[in-house]
């Protein structure tokens, strides 16, 4: 039948029908354009309908799927789970489940589902769409090994700020209990640090100090003058200065921080009370001083009423008696002796062994030294040589009574260390700007090991020990004083059972 | 006439000794025993020579010194003095013979002997 004339009824299901092809095209084209995989299922679970966002997740085609079983892309569990409550409740909200892609490659998805029913109520199938959660999960997964990396590092920082918080109370708790004072100077030489036992010793509050330079300091706190004396304004290195800061004695030391000679990192400055070390030594020297004094009015009674007898004074004595008389003598001018070296030694250490400069021919003091031992040389059976300079000796300034004594000393020691029928030999040599004794001997010698120490306090060879006790161990200590008292050095040169050469030298200053 | 030596020493063994010493060499002796005796002594008696110890109790050898020049009578260009003392300290030498001392020596390097030489030196016998 031609339709020529439509009735309107028939416009109407025209216009209809018209509408109906353009929504399910709209329906097709919405569903292919979804980005989100989506199946029309029916209600046994067959796949009659899917779009291209399918394909491209599941990596199967549409001609693939189509047909096929929802178990084809999903488990079998979660399938049937699906069904069944899509059918009982009418639609499942996001469910998150598992889809296996045609290599085999397991993706996580949301899966949603919607029950169609016809007109006439009868269930048809259902809607299912899936929502990728790989990458949501991969984000979660990356976010989270972010965030405990985030928190290992927070965990990290935190531990090393304990750990520098620590240190910097452990290195505060060690500045502050130090008992030796310390000052920090920055760069520009200005006080940055102060420990309290500073505070204490210089006399001043740290807030009143920092930020300041050792000028600024010493112009309002006396106690910082002689810090400036020593150390200057820019803090130079100085190690173990001794001054005097009010009633204290202090060691001063002081180091540059900076790592390199160009970087000036500022400076350390170190004081160290040794007031009562100072006292102690005093006190040990004046002990010396007084014991010596003490001691040396007995010893003068001994020796004057030996001398007395001796000499006759109170009647002629026998040979035996004279003899012990005479060895007793001998006895106390030994101690005496060793009190005058005792004295000497604490003079010294007090800085009160005075020295009185004359002009004077080192060659004469050298003969005048010989010449008093001349006759325990001949006791003991020693030749004693003089070795007369080359050239003719200047005067030079020096103490004249203590270089003979220190000369004589050396002719002594080599007379007593070497055996009978040796010789000694005593020579002066003139260079320049120096003159040099020197007095040599064929006798014991010094073990290499003990030559160093001869010029300590009380040091005695262990080879000299033995064979004679007599002796101080304070002769050589002295001479050293006194040679570099004058700006001079005093050396030995030794082989065990070979001999010994003791030289100094005096500088001549012309 | 013998000269008279006052012995101004507080060491009563170092005094007896010199002034035996010092009485067989042919002086009169005169003994004292502190710087206050000393004085006393050397105003009444106007000795020839004092030997002088200076670490004395009362007065020390150095005050007796001073003393003495105080008064022209007992100055020491007028009687000469030598010391006899053990500090030998360079410091109380110096001072010693500032103060007019003819002679210092120290009692334990020196022999009774030796002491009665420089008495002889000084002034004869």
């Amino acid at each position: 039948m031609e339709i020529t004339n439509p009735t309107p009824e028939q416009n109407k299901i025209a216009v209809l029908l018209d509408d109906l092809a353009s929504l399910e095209s709209y329906a097709r084209d919405l569903f292919s354009f979804l980005p989100l995989p989506v199946c029309l299922v029916s209600s046994i679970g067959i796949i009659l309908e899917t779009n291209p966002a399918l394909e491209k997740i599941s990596g199967y085609s549409i001609e693939e799927i189509i047909g096929n079983p929802l178990e084809k892309i999903l488990s079998k569990l979660d399938t049937k789970q699906l069904i069944k409550e899509t059918l009982e409740k009418g639609s499942v909200p996001s469910q998150e489940i598992i889809l296996t892609t045609k290599d085999k490659k397991k993706v996580y998805v949301s899966a949603s589902t919607l029950l169609r029913k016809n007109e006439q109520g009868e269930i048809i199938g259902f809607f299912i769409g899936l929502f990728e959660l790989t990458t949501i999960k991969e984000n979660e997964e990356e976010l989270r090994k972010s965030q405990s990396a985030l928190l290992n590092m927070l965990e990290d920082v935190e531990e090393e700020k304990r750990k520098a918080e620590e240190e910097e109370s452990r290195t505060s708790a060690v500045i502050t209990h130090l008992t030796d004072g310390l000052l920090v100077f920055d760069s520009q030489n200005n006080l940055s640090l102060i420990n309290p036992p500073a505070e204490k010793l210089l006399g001043i509050n740290s807030d009143q100090a920092y930020n300041k330079s050792l000028d600024e300091l010493a112009a309002f706190i006396d106690n910082f003058k002689p810090l400036l004396k020593v150390l200057g304004k820019n803090i130079k290195e100085v190690s173990r200065q001794e001054l005097v800061i009010g009633e204290l004695t202090i060691e001063v030391s002081s180091a540059s921080i900076g790592t390199s000679q160009k970087d000036h990192g500022g400076s350390l400055v170190i004081i160290h009370d040794i007031t009562r070390e100072k006292g102690i030594e005093r006190m040990k020297t004046e002990f010396v001083s007084i014991a010596a004094h003490q001691l040396r009015t007995p010893l003068s009674a001994v020796k004057w009423a030996l001398s007395l007898l001796m000499e006759g004074d109170v009647g002629e004595l026998s040979a035996e008696q004279k003899s012990f008389i005479s060895k007793s003598y001998d006895s106390n001018e030994r101690m005496i002796i060793l009190i005058n070296d005792l004295l000497d030694v604490a003079r010294i250490e007090e800085g009160r062994y005075l020295y009185k400069l004359v002009s004077a021919k080192l060659e004469n003091l050298a003969q005048a030294a010989i010449s008093a031992c001349r006759e325990i040389a001949a006791k003991r059976n020693i030749r004693l040589e003089y070795i007369k300079p080359e050239k003719e000796m200047p005067e030079i300034m020096i103490d004249g009574e203590k270089i003979t004594m220190t000369i004589q000393n050396l002719i002594e020691n080599a007379i007593k260390y070497t055996p009978p029928g040796g010789q000694v030999t005593v020579s002066v040599k003139y260079d320049t700007n120096k003159a040099t004794v020197s007095v040599k001997d064929n006798g014991v010698g010094v073990s290499q090991e003990q030559q160093n120490r001869l010029f300590t306090k009380f040091f005695r060879a262990s080879n000299v020990m033995r064979m004679e006790t007599d002796g101080t161990g304070l002769g050589l200590f002295i001479a050293k004083n006194i040679i570099e008292a004058h700006g001079g050095k005093i050396w030995c040169e030794s082989k065990e059972n070979e001999g010994s050469t003791f030289s100094f030298s005096l500088p001549i200053n012309h | 006439m013998a000269k008279k030596i006052l012995i101004v020493e507080d060491d009563k063994v170092l005094s007896d000794l010199l002034g035996k010493k010092l009485k067989d060499a042919g002086f009169e002796v005169a003994l004292a025993y502190n710087g206050v005796e000393g004085l006393d002594s050397l105003r009444a008696n106007k000795p020839d020579l004092i030997l002088l110890d200076i670490m004395m109790p009362e007065k020390s050898g150095m005050e007796v010194m001073e003393e003495m020049n105080k008064d022209p009578e007992t100055s020491l260009t007028k009687i000469p003095v030598i010391i006899i003392s053990n500090s030998g300290q360079p410091v109380e030498i110096d001072r010693v013979l500032e103060l007019g001392a003819k002679d210092y020596l120290i009692k334990a390097e020196f022999n009774p002997q030796e002491v009665v030489e420089k008495v002889i030196k000084q002034i004869g016998n």
